[in-house]
């Protein structure tokens, strides 16, 4: 079988369009990852989109059927993915697994999403079955308490500080300053981060995502498809779904065993680990990475918990420079989800138009030099993980 | 002034016993692995026959983790008016396996430590909308902590 190309990215910037319809944010991302692989909309075969509960889909989560009607209702088989943010790659790995199979020859991969105000509230529902209304209910505790629940531990086992978590932040929006498509474009220094509200402690403001509005799309082709298109192709090294294990010792509902694992976050660490597998190389191997920094702790954990560097080394090899697109390990070359907010099922195709523009060396500023394998990690609710790995 | 009636925060998963609060759950008499709240069904993929037991859980542990809720959080979360922030941790139980999310019982909440020993309680949230007490389970950091 031959490799599967990745031949056009397209994003609509992120923001905030509250006068603007979803289906012309997601229409924006489609016709320019179309212009990019230089093909029409008449030439997808298929495409795999990610579910969104907060935008679109006709309450069903059918946001792929929404793009069709938009661009043209030509009979394609539609694929909609749901798996909580991590939608989009999920969408992306059954794109690239048909045409790898031989299925389809050109897949559209994409999601689109407009978000409502404020944080995440997980769930919507009023169902004393349902563990996200259970804690909620019962104790009180939203996204970002979780997030910093994991961090203070962070601290406790590792020392970390509160500059240290600012210092990620301070480095993402460094970067996110050369992305056109990110929203927030402005510098901040370590004072404004430390400066901004508590928001969970220790996490502050300006550490924790808020939400946005954007869309991304991707054409993926097999490998004689992507010849005759272009002369330097990406590729899909691999890619990978997973789901939590019983023994992580990560609480999603009210109580877990407290676990075995030692990566918090399983979903990750399985679907990373396997996506590296695929790919034949090591974690050290990586040029760059795009993981989900819904705050800045995952920044540090991730890449300890998966093997990039030593435990406990996130902090030290951040402030020697190593993280920037210039370091020895590149995390989040984009300016990461600090620099975007969260457009939940758009993220994760997001991610991956960022490791893609890098490996084709298309990234200015933010350029990560001779980058030839780069990964993108999303995980979403109901320990949902995904990972996918692109190479020159 | 009359007594604010009082609720339980969700009926079933607390109880007040004869050797004080605890939480209800289930546990498995195969793999030990134990459940809050109850389940019908052993999660542990290695488990070969489960065998599911009503188990109560408490009252001793240690913090593994604690936040301060900084921002007022919007319903369904039961909180005091005028709101006042609150601790809330992960807890890993004494002589059972099982990590609890719960609120933390204290006046303040931005000197409760990772690693304090902790008691659990029932005790009010707050109001509920209707001006009901909300009684729900939680844990209270330990005068001798050690
Ligand atoms: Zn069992």
């Amino acid at each position: 079988m031959g490799e599967v190309a990745v031949l056009g990215l397209g994003m609509h910037p992120w923001g905030k369009f509250p006068e603007k319809p979803l289906n012309d944010i997601c229409r924006v991302a489609v016709e320019a990852a179309l212009a990019d692989a230089n093909i029409r909309w008449r030439d997808i075969e298929a495409v795999a989109a990610a579910s969104s509960r907060f935008s679109g889909g006709k309450g069903w989560g059918l946001n792929g059927n929404d793009i069709v009607e938009d661009m043209g209702s030509t009979g394609l088989p539609v694929y909609n993915m749901s798996a909580g943010c991590a939608a989009g790659a999920n969408a992306f790995s059954v794109g690239y697994t048909m045409v790898k199979s031989g299925v389809h020859d050109v897949v559209l991969v994409v999601g689109g999403e407009k978000m409502p105000k404020g944080f995440i509230q997980t769930s919507g529902l009023e169902d004393p079955t349902d563990p996200e209304y259970l804690r909620q209910r019962c104790v009180g505790l939203p996204g970002p308490g979780f997030w910093a629940l994991l961090t203070k531990q962070r601290m406790a086992q590792h020392g970390t500080t509160e500059e240290d978590l600012a210092a990620v932040c301070v480095k993402a929006h460094e970067i996110g300053t050369h992305n056109e498509n990110a929203r927030f474009r402005q510098l901040f220094t370590l004072e404004d981060v430390l400066n901004s509200n508590m928001v969970n402690d220790p996490l502050r403001l300006y550490e924790i995502c808020p939400v946005s509005d954007g869309a991304a799309a991707i054409v993926i082709c097999s490998e004689e498809y992507a010849r005759r298109k272009t002369s330097h192709p990406i590729f899909v090294a691999s890619t990978a779904v997973a789901t939590a294990r019983f023994d992580d010792g990560l609480p999603r509902g009210l109580a877990c065993v407290p676990g075995t694992e030692g990566a918090h976050h399983s979903e990750a660490r399985i679907a990373v680990a396997k996506a590296l597998e695929g790919a034949g190389i090591g974690p050290k191997e990586l040029d760059l990475v795009e993981l989900q920094d819904n705050t800045v702790y995952y920044e540090l954990a991730f890449p300890e918990e998966w093997g990039m560097c030593e435990p406990g080394e996130s902090e030290s090899l951040l402030h020697a420079g190593e993280t920037r697109p210039n370091g020895r390990m590149p995390i989040n070359p984009s300016g990461g989800f600090l620099s975007f907010g969260e457009a939940t099922t758009a993220q994760g195709i997001f991610q991956i138009c960022e490791v893609g523009w890098q490996l084709r060396g298309e990234c200015g500023p933010r350029q990560v030099p001779g980058a030839q394998i780069g990964m993108a990690q999303s995980i979403g609710l109901g320990g949902n993980g995904t990972a996918v790995v692109l190479k020159r | 002034m009359t007594q604010a009636e009082t609720v339980l925060s969700v009926e079933g998963l607390f109880a007040q016993t004869a050797s004080g609060p605890r939480l209800l759950g289930s546990s498995c008499a195969r793999c030990k692995s134990a459940y809050f709240p109850r389940s019908e069904s052993c999660h542990n993929p290695d488990c070969s026959d489960p065998e599911m037991q009503d188990a109560q859980f408490g009252p001793y542990g240690r913090l593994w983790s604690v936040t301060t809720q900084g921002y007022q959080p919007p319903a369904p979360v039961i909180t005091q008016e005028p709101y006042s922030p609150y601790a809330v941790g992960f807890i890993d139980l004494d002589d059972q396996p099982l990590r609890v999310v719960s609120r933390l019982r204290t006046d303040s909440p931005d000197e409760v430590k990772v690693g304090c020993r902790v008691k659990l309680v029932l005790a009010p949230l707050g109001l509920d909308d209707e001006g009901r007490e909300v009684v729900s389970w939680q844990f209270e950091p330990m005068e001798n902590d050690e």
